[in-house]
């Protein structure tokens, strides 16, 4: 089939302001966005800039926006958009060239909520036992890539970009719910600032837009919650 | 080098986020009417207690209480109140969060009999039935 894929497009050397371009290539209903977007750079114009690293939706690298709506390129197929594709790079990002945005202040928020374990007691002779019902607490977040999908699917965040985000508060969750983690104390405080976990309404665009399927909004009551209780377990 | 941070209104309704981004953009509409309808309510209450202000004060009063308004203003204030519950639902508990789909066509099944009423009898009084 013939598909026509407009492409977001800026270059901060040549373009005063972005544009959109338009090419047609024949693919097959089981091709992926992100092939087109190699056959565009490989055989019709080598300028396209786009990320992409392990294109089997486990790096998050190509997460952008597609039909308007925020996906990782490699896992979404033609038959599932259609003939017409419009991509374009995530929102509320800075943009550095065609698709490719800045995600250093999504990763500052990552990294503000201490997104590793925290446990100063002396270490035990073997492994920091855990129940299989107390892994199960924190299982859906710890399937997060990083794609910023959700982040950036987000209109708290579209608003004002000093919101912590969902990513970065999924990324608290896994900890704070975490039996051999110390630290949930820690965490909560910082995500009950100004910009952290209450700037979330409930509108459900980071559950709908995870690649991965986590339950974010879940996560992010279950968050509220134990600011609300001082309960973690 | 790189392009500034821009998000647009209308870039940001685009947005392809389905069901809960149009209860989300109705609930924010929602929000802005009742402090709009609440904003004139007070401010024709004041303006009709001065003589040199009442004749503004009977007019605003008259957009408040003119039907067409008042289809609107329902709409949005039932919308608002009905989504707030479920929000609040589900903040409360997050377990229900997993049927958050089926909350939103609970509260559509909640809103439309009930905006359907008021409908048929604001239009019916306005119409002068």
């Amino acid at each position: 089939m013939e598909v026509t894929i407009k492409l977001f497009r800026y270059n901060p050397e040549k373009d005063k302001k972005p544009s959109y371009k338009t090419y047609k290539l024949e693919a097959l209903e089981t091709d992926r966005v992100l092939d087109l977007l190699e056959k565009v750079k490989g055989y019709q114009d080598g300028t396209l800039s786009f990320r992409r690293s392990c294109a089997h939706g486990i790096c998050g690298s190509d997460a952008m926006r597609i039909n308007g709506f925020n996906r990782l390129a490699c896992k979404t197929l033609v038959r599932d958009t259609g003939a017409k594709i419009t991509v374009q790079p995530l929102l509320g990002m800075r943009v550095i060239k065609d698709l490719i945005v800045d995600m250093e202040p999504f990763f500052e928020h990552y990294r503000s909520v201490k997104p590793w374990l925290i446990n100063d007691d002396p270490e035990p002779e073997k492994e920091r036992y855990q129940s299989v019902d107390q892994r199960a607490v924190f299982d859906d977040t710890t399937k997060c890539i990083l794609c910023a999908c959700c982040t950036t699917a987000c209109p708290s965040f579209w608003g004002n970009e000093q919101y912590v985000g969902p990513a970065a508060i999924v990324a608290a969750h896994r900890f704070i719910f975490d039996s051999r983690d110390k630290a949930a104390a820690e965490r909560l405080k910082i995500l009950n600032e100004v910009w952290g976990v209450y700037r979330c309404h409930t509108i459900f665009n980071c559950t709908l837009a995870c690649p991965r399927e986590i339950q974010i909004t879940r996560a992010i009551g279950e968050v509220k919650m134990a600011l609300t209780t001082g309960k973690t377990e | 080098m790189g392009l500034k941070r821009n998000v647009g209104l209308m870039e940001a309704l685009r947005y392809q986020g389905k069901g809960p981004m149009l209860t989300y953009i109705l609930h924010r509409i929602g929000g802005l009417s009742i402090v709009i309808f609440v904003g004139l309510h007070i401010l024709a209450g004041y303006l009709a207690n001065h003589a040199w202000g009442a004749n503004l004060g009977i007019f605003i009063n008259s957009i408040y209480e003119n039907w067409l308004f008042q289809v609107f203003i329902f709409f949005f204030a039932l919308f608002h109140a009905i989504n707030g519950l479920r929000i609040v639902i589900l903040d409360l508990w997050p377990k229900l969060i997993e049927y958050q789909r089926e909350a939103i066509w609970l509260e559509w099944f909640v809103f439309l009999p009930i905006y359907g009423i008021a409908l048929f009898v604001i239009v019916r009084s306005g119409l002068g039935g």
